[in-house]
């Protein structure tokens, strides 16, 4: 799933393992999500967009708009 | 030093005298029966304290997926067991078939968990070509 993590993280100079730390998850974690290799859990995206503020949907792009904006 | 989650560690602690253990109980039944002894009620349980160390094996695996607290760890490990189990019903699967119309040699279910063990490994190399992480 395409995300805003990396952007998010770069903006507060946040290593990979600094997120990962803030997380409680492994710094393998947050690459994995990050590269949209892996897609984080609800309780595990609600972390992620309560550290950072944001809503859910501020960080991580729904897949079906994002293939609705690619037709 | 890399994090490593406690789990992996725990798991560790668990599989070395898990293995001490089913070495042992493989030396001592290898010295206390004969090959091919007569199947009785001695024989048999004294062949089957290794098996104790398997099941202790298993048991160990299951603790694993039930401690690892990071849910992609935890679906690295998934993986590599899900894999692992495919390769080992598929090969065991398709040698029984051969066994069935060919005179090549049995293969003893003896097999089956080590060839399972060795199968993880493909399953390491799966996860490490398609998310990048092998797993523990």
């Amino acid at each position: 799933m395409e995300n805003r993590l990396k952007l998010l993280r770069a903006e507060r100079a946040w290593s990979q393992q600094d997120l990962a730390e803030k997380l409680e998850v492994s710094r393998q974690s947050v690459n994995a999500i990050e590269t949209g290799k892996y897609d984080p859990s609800l309780p595990l995206a609600f972390r992620i967009a309560e550290l950072f503020g944001l809503a859910i949907e501020e960080i991580f792009v729904s897949p079906a708009r994002h293939s609705s904006r690619a037709i | 030093m890399p994090y490593q989650n406690p789990a992996y560690s725990r798991y560790l602690r668990r599989m070395i005298p898990i293995t001490v253990a089913y070495l042992a109980a493989v030396a001592a039944a290898s010295w206390l029966l004969p090959d091919h002894a007569t199947a009785n009620a001695r024989t048999i349980a004294v062949a089957l304290v290794p098996g104790i160390a398997v099941l202790a094996w298993i048991w160990a695996m299951g603790r694993l997926l039930m401690e690892l607290d990071d849910e992609y760890l935890r679906l690295l490990e998934v993986r590599k067991f899900l894999i692992a189990t495919g390769v080992t019903l598929a090969g065991t699967s398709i040698w029984g078939i051969v066994e069935l119309f060919t005179d090549v040699p049995r293969l003893p279910v003896f097999f089956v968990f080590p060839i399972w063990c060795g199968a993880l490994m493909i399953g390491q190399l799966v996860n490490q070509r398609s998310l990048g992480d092998g797993g523990c």
